[in-house]
C-alpha cells in the first residue's frame, strides 16, 4: 500500500490505483470527462490534469499510476490555468444551446464550466457545425456539435454491452460518433446507458426528447420489476411543486423517465431499455372499480364479499405474485395461508424478440421477486398449480394467469391491478394498487431485497395489497 | 559527400537493391555473425555501447529502448521498423526502403534475434509505391534463399516479416498510433505509461524504430560499436540521412556526418541556393521543428547538441531551404492546413486546438486579421504544448511558435495592410 500525498495531505492507496482513483476514493476531487470508473482509460479530454509537485509541467491523473511517496497537487496555479484552458478548447464549438437541451441542469460540461472556467469564449471564429438530430437508433438522438468527443459511448459498447455497435468516424475536429453499419445499436438492449454516461448532451433519449427540465423532476428509488436481477433504478416524475396546472394534468402522474440508481450489489451503474421502458409496463389501462360478475361495486363491498367467499370455502387454492413486494407476500402468509394451497404464479413471460438472459444482467425470470415468494412459501410452491377435482375457490393475484385451466366449478377472487378481460368475469374482482403507489422491497434472484418507494398516490377505488390481505384474513362479519 | 559514409555506402545501379548485389557487398554477413557468434544479450550491449539514436524525430538512444525489454520473459515481443514517413520535408527512409532494403531487414534479422522477436512488421507509408514493392520483393527474396521463415541458416532462429500499408494518415507514423493501426483499430496514439516496450502491439513488448536506426544494426555489428563511435562526434556517434528540398540547387538525400558544418553542406554539398536565391531561412528537421533563420543555421554544426542550443532540432532529417522573398505567412497557413487536417482528433486540445489555429491564419490571409490574432497564435500554441496524448499537438505548436518569432513583422505586415508582404509567394524571389 503505497502512500502518497494529495495536496500535501497523506494517502494510503492501492498499489493498482492511478491518481485518480486514489484522489476520489479519499474525498479529493479532480475532475474528468472522459474516464469513467467502469469503462478503460482513454486520457483524451484532458481536464483531469494534475501537478506532480516539483515538476513544470501538469500530467493526467486517470493515467497516472501511483508510487511511494508520490506528491501530488490537485489545484495548483498552473492545474487552474491548463482546467481553464481545457474547458475553453472543449467549449471552443459547442454550441451552448443549453437553453433547449435536455442536459441543462444535470450536465458535466455546465457544472465544469461554471466551476473551472466561468469566462466568455476567447474566440471569435464561427463555431464548426456538425450534425444535428443524427437518429443513432430507434431510441436515441445524437447531437453531434454538442459532442466532446469523449469516446464514453463507444467503450461502453465496446467493453459493456460488447454489441461494437458505436465507433468514430472521420478525423480532427470533424470526427463523428457514428453507429456502425453491421452492429445497429437497436440491437443493443443496453443501448440507454450511452445516455446517462455521456457527459454532454449529446445523446438524447427520444422518449425524453423535450418533455421536461430535469430540474422540474423529483428521482424516487425504485427498484425495476422486469426481471429477477431486481435493477434498482431512479423513477423521475414531477416535483409535486412543479405540477402542471394546465395542460394535460395526467402529465403530473407519468413517469418522465428512468435512470439507474448506481447500487454495486445487483447492478453496478447500469440497467437495461426494459428498465427504461417502466412507463410501458405501469402506464398500461388501469382497473379501478371492484366488480363482482363484471357489475360495478364498491371496494368494501367486494372485500366483504371475497370475505365470505374465503370463509366458505372447502378447498381453496390461491395463486399469488411473483410480482408482490416481501411485505405483501408475507401479509398474505400471515392471513390467509392457513386457508389456501399457494402456488407462485409467474405474472409476465419474456416477450417475442426479448433476450432470455446474458452475462452482464438480464436474467430469464421476468418477475421480480420469485426468489422472495419461494423464500416464504417454499420451492415447491413455484410450479404450475394442481387443482383438486373439488377446488371450490381460487385466488388469483396479478396477471399471467390461464383462467381457461382453472377448475369451471370454483368460485374465483381475482386482484388485479391492469384492465383485462377477465377481470368481468371474476366471482370478486378487486383492484389492487401498482409499485409506483407503494412501498416495498423485491428480494432478487441472489437474495439481495432493494426497496422502492412510492411515486404517487393510489386512488381511493383501489386497495392496497398489504392491508387488503389483513382484512381478508379476518372472521366475516355476520351479513350475508 | 558530407563526411563519412555509413549507409550509402555503395553506387546505386538498375540492381543494387537486390539480394545478389547485397551479398556480393558483404550482405548478411552481420546477421550470420550474430547468430553464430553472439548472443541476443551482446548484441543489445554492442548497440547500446554504440550510441546509436534514433533516427525518427526524437534521438532517442536506441540501446536505451532496446534495454527495456527482458528477454526469456515467457510473452511474445515485437518488432516494428517505423517506414511511415509522413513528416513534410522528411524522405530519407525512402531512400533505404528504394536502394536497400536488404539492408533494413537483416539489420531487422538481427534486432529480432537481440530482442527474442518471432514476428516483426514493417509499417510502411501507403503512398510509398515503389519502395512498397522493392521492400516486397526483397522480403520474398530473404524468405527464398532462407534468411527469414524457420529455421534461418540451420539454427533454431525463426522470424517473420509482415510488410503492414498504412492508409495515408500522418499520426499513424507515432509509434502507438502505428501499433494500433496493425491491430487493425484507428490509428489513435496510446497514452504512456504503459511503454511500448512494456506494453505495446497486442498489449506486448514492442520495440518500434525508425528505419534508418535500424539500417545501422547491421554496420554496427559487422564493424563493432568502436568502429561506430569513430564516426560522428563523442555525444552524436554515426551519420544521419538528410533529405532536403526547398529553393536549394540539388535537392535530394545526404549521408551526413555528425559534426559536418552546416555551411559547407548547404553551400558546398548541396551546390548553395538555387540561381538568384539567397537563404532567407531553413526547416531543420521536417515541419515540426522551429525555424532557423541564415544567420543561425550557418555556423552550426551538424549534431543533435549544436541544433538544440540553437532553439531548434535535427528532428527526422527533413530540411527544406527557403529562399528570400516567400511570405512566412502564407507558409504557416500551410503548415497548419496540415496539421488540422492531419489531426486524428483524439484529445482535445489538438484536435480544438488545430483548428482554431488554422482558422485564425485563414482569416488573416483573408485580409481579416486583427492584432490580437498574433496573441491567440501564441497562446493557443502554447496551451497545446505537453497537454496532448502524442507529441503532434507540441510540434504544431513549435512550427507555429518558431515562424511568428522570428517573422512576426510579415504577420503585423499582413494584419495592417491586408496583403502579404511579399506577394503571397511561397516560391521565393530571385530579385531579392
Amino acid at each position: 500500500m503505497p502512500e502518497i500525498f494529495i495536496n500535501g495531505q497523506p494517502v494510503r492507496a492501492d498499489a493498482s490505483q492511478t491518481v485518480m482513483q486514489a484522489a476520489l476514493a479519499n474525498g479529493f476531487f479532480i475532475p474528468y470527462f472522459c474516464w469513467h470508473p467502469q469503462l478503460s482509460v482513454a486520457g483524451n479530454c484532458r481536464i483531469c490534469c494534475v501537478q506532480v509537485e516539483g515538476r513544470s509541467w501538469v500530467e493526467i491523473a486517470c493515467n497516472m499510476p501511483v508510487s511511494e511517496g508520490l506528491h501530488v497537487l490537485t489545484d495548483s496555479e498552473l492545474v487552474r490555468a491548463h482546467r481553464k484552458t481545457t474547458m475553453q478548447f472543449i467549449t471552443l464549438n459547442h454550441p451552448v444551446d443549453c437553453g433547449i437541451c435536455d442536459k441543462a441542469g444535470e450536465c458535466t460540461l455546465q457544472d465544469y464550466h461554471f466551476a473551472y472556467n466561468g469566462s466568455p469564449s476567447v474566440s471569435r471564429e464561427p463555431k464548426v457545425h456538425a450534425t444535428k438530430f443524427h437518429d443513432l437508433s430507434e431510441r436515441i438522438v445524437l447531437d453531434n456539435e454538442r459532442c466532446i468527443l469523449c469516446s464514453r459511448c463507444v467503450r461502453f459498447t465496446r467493453e459493456i454491452s460488447k454489441s461494437n455497435a458505436l465507433g468514430i468516424k472521420n478525423r480532427g475536429d470533424v470526427s463523428l460518433v457514428r453507429a456502425a453499419d453491421d452492429h445497429p445499436l437497436d440491437a443493443d438492449p443496453y443501448s440507454d446507458n450511452v445516455i446517462d454516461i455521456c457527459p454532454v448532451g449529446a445523446l438524447l433519449s427520444k422518449p425524453f426528447l423535450h418533455k421536461a427540465r430535469v430540474w422540474y423532476l423529483k428521482p424516487t428509488p425504485s427498484v425495476c420489476p422486469g426481471c429477477e436481477r431486481g435493477c434498482t433504478v431512479n423513477i423521475w416524475h414531477r416535483k409535486p411543486e412543479w405540477h402542471l396546472r394546465a395542460l394535460d394534468q395526467k402529465q403530473n402522474f407519468n413517469i418522465a423517465r428512468v435512470t439507474p440508481l448506481e447500487n454495486p450489489a445487483v447492478n453496478g451503474p447500469w440497467i437495461c431499455n426494459k428498465g427504461r421502458d417502466l412507463a410501458h409496463i405501469f402506464e398500461r389501462p388501469r382497473a379501478d372499480h371492484a366488480m363482482q360478475k363484471g357489475k360495478p361495486v364498491e371496494l368494501a363491498t367486494a372485500i366483504d364479499a371475497a370475505r365470505r367467499l374465503i370463509g366458505e370455502a372447502k378447498r381453496a387454492v390461491a395463486l399469488v405474485s411473483s410480482w408482490g413486494a416481501d411485505e405483501e407476500l408475507a401479509a398474505f402468509k400471515d392471513a390467509l395461508a392457513g386457508r389456501f394451497t399457494t402456488y407462485v404464479k409467474r405474472d409476465h413471460a419474456a416477450e417475442p424478440g426479448e433476450r432470455l438472459e446474458d452475462d452482464l444482467l438480464i436474467r430469464p425470470d421476468k418477475n421480480p421477486n420469485t426468489f422472495g415468494a419461494r423464500a416464504l412459501f417454499g420451492a415447491e410452491s413455484v410450479r404450475e398449480p394442481v387443482f383438486p377435482a373439488d377446488t371450490d375457490l381460487v385466488l388469483v393475484w396479478g396477471e399471467g394467469c390461464n383462467f381457461a385451466r382453472l377448475p369451471p366449478a370454483a368460485k374465483i377472487v381475482f386482484l388485479n391491478a391492469y384492465l383485462q378481460p377477465e377481470n368481468g368475469h371474476a366471482d370478486v374482482f378487486i383492484p389492487v394498487s401498482i409499485q409506483t403507489e407503494r412501498a416495498g422491497h423485491y428480494t432478487n434472484f441472489k437474495g439481495v431485497a432493494s426497496g422502492f418507494e412510492r411515486c404517487f398516490a393510489k386512488r381511493a377505488t383501489v386497495a392496497d395489497a398489504q392491508e387488503l390481505f389483513a382484512a381478508l384474513g379476518t372472521v366475516p362479519t355476520g351479513k350475508p | 559527400m558530407p563526411g563519412k559514409q555509413l549507409l550509402m555506402t555503395f553506387p546505386v545501379t538498375a540492381t543494387s537493391h537486390t539480394l545478389a548485389d547485397y551479398v556480393a557487398r558483404d550482405g548478411y554477413a552481420a546477421f550470420r555473425k550474430a547468430l553464430t557468434q553472439l548472443k541476443p544479450e551482446d548484441v543489445t550491449k554492442e548497440v547500446t555501447a554504440s550510441g546509436l539514436l534514433g533516427h525518427g524525430g526524437a534521438a532517442f538512444p536506441a540501446g536505451r529502448k532496446w534495454s527495456v525489454v527482458h528477454l526469456n520473459d515467457q510473452q511474445p515481443h515485437y518488432l516494428c521498423a517505423n517506414a511511415d514517413e509522413g513528416e513534410p520535408g522528411t524522405f530519407k527512409d525512402r531512400w533505404i526502403l528504394e536502394n536497400a532494403p536488404h539492408l533494413l531487414i537483416e539489420s531487422m534479422l538481427i534486432a529480432s534475434y537481440a530482442l527474442q522477436v518471432r514476428n516483426a512488421f514493417v509499417y510502411i507509408r501507403g503512398e510509398f509505391d515503389l519502395p512498397y514493392r522493392r521492400l516486397a520483393a526483397a522480403v520474398e527474396e530473404a524468405y527464398a534463399a532462407g534468411y527469414l521463415g524457420e529455421r534461418i541458416l540451420g539454427t533454431e532462429f525463426a522470424c517473420d516479416i509482415v510488410i503492414y500499408r498504412g492508409a495515408g494518415s500522418y499520426v499513424c507514423g507515432e509509434a502507438s498510433g502505428l501499433l494500433s493501426s496493425i491491430e487493425g483499430k484507428r490509428g489513435y496514439p496510446r497514452n504512456r505509461p504503459p511503454r511500448l516496450t512494456v506494453q505495446g502491439l497486442y498489449k506486448r513488448p514492442t520495440v518500434v524504430n525508425n528505419v534508418e536506426t535500424l539500417s545501422n544494426i547491421a554496420g554496427i555489428v559487422a564493424r563493432g560499436a568502436e568502429a561506430y563511435r569513430k564516426v560522428g562526434t563523442a555525444k552524436c556517434p554515426g551519420t544521419q540521412l538528410v533529405s532536403i528540398s526547398g529553393h536549394i540547387a540539388r535537392p535530394g538525400v545526404y549521408e551526413v556526418e555528425y559534426g559536418y558544418p552546416m555551411a559547407k553542406f548547404l553551400h558546398e554539398d548541396c551546390g548553395g541556393m538555387l540561381p538568384g536565391y539567397t537563404l532567407k531561412c531553413i526547416v531543420p528537421g521536417g515541419i515540426s521543428t522551429k525555424v532557423l533563420t541564415a544567420a543561425e543555421v550557418e555556423p552550426l554544426t551538424f549534431d543533435h547538441q549544436s541544433f538544440t542550443a540553437a532553439g531548434s532540432s535535427l528532428g527526422s532529417g527533413g530540411m527544406i531551404a527557403i529562399g528570400e522573398g516567400t511570405c512566412m505567412v502564407r507558409l504557416l497557413q500551410v503548415m497548419l492546413r496540415f496539421y488540422h487536417h492531419e489531426s486524428c482528433g483524439q484529445c482535445t486540445p489538438c484536435r480544438e486546438g488545430m483548428g482554431w489555429l488554422h482558422r485564425i491564419i485563414d482569416r488573416i490571409v483573408a485580409g481579416e486579421g486583427r492584432p490580437e490574432d498574433i496573441d491567440s497564435l501564441y497562446r493557443i500554441s502554447r496551451l497545446q504544448d505537453g497537454m496532448t496524448i502524442c507529441g503532434m499537438g507540441d510540434a504544431a505548436g513549435f512550427a507555429t511558435v518558431g515562424i511568428l518569432d522570428k517573422y512576426r513583422e510579415e504577420f503585423d505586415y499582413w494584419i495592417r495592410e491586408k496583403r502579404s508582404k511579399f506577394g503571397g509567394n511561397l516560391e521565393g524571389s530571385t530579385r531579392a
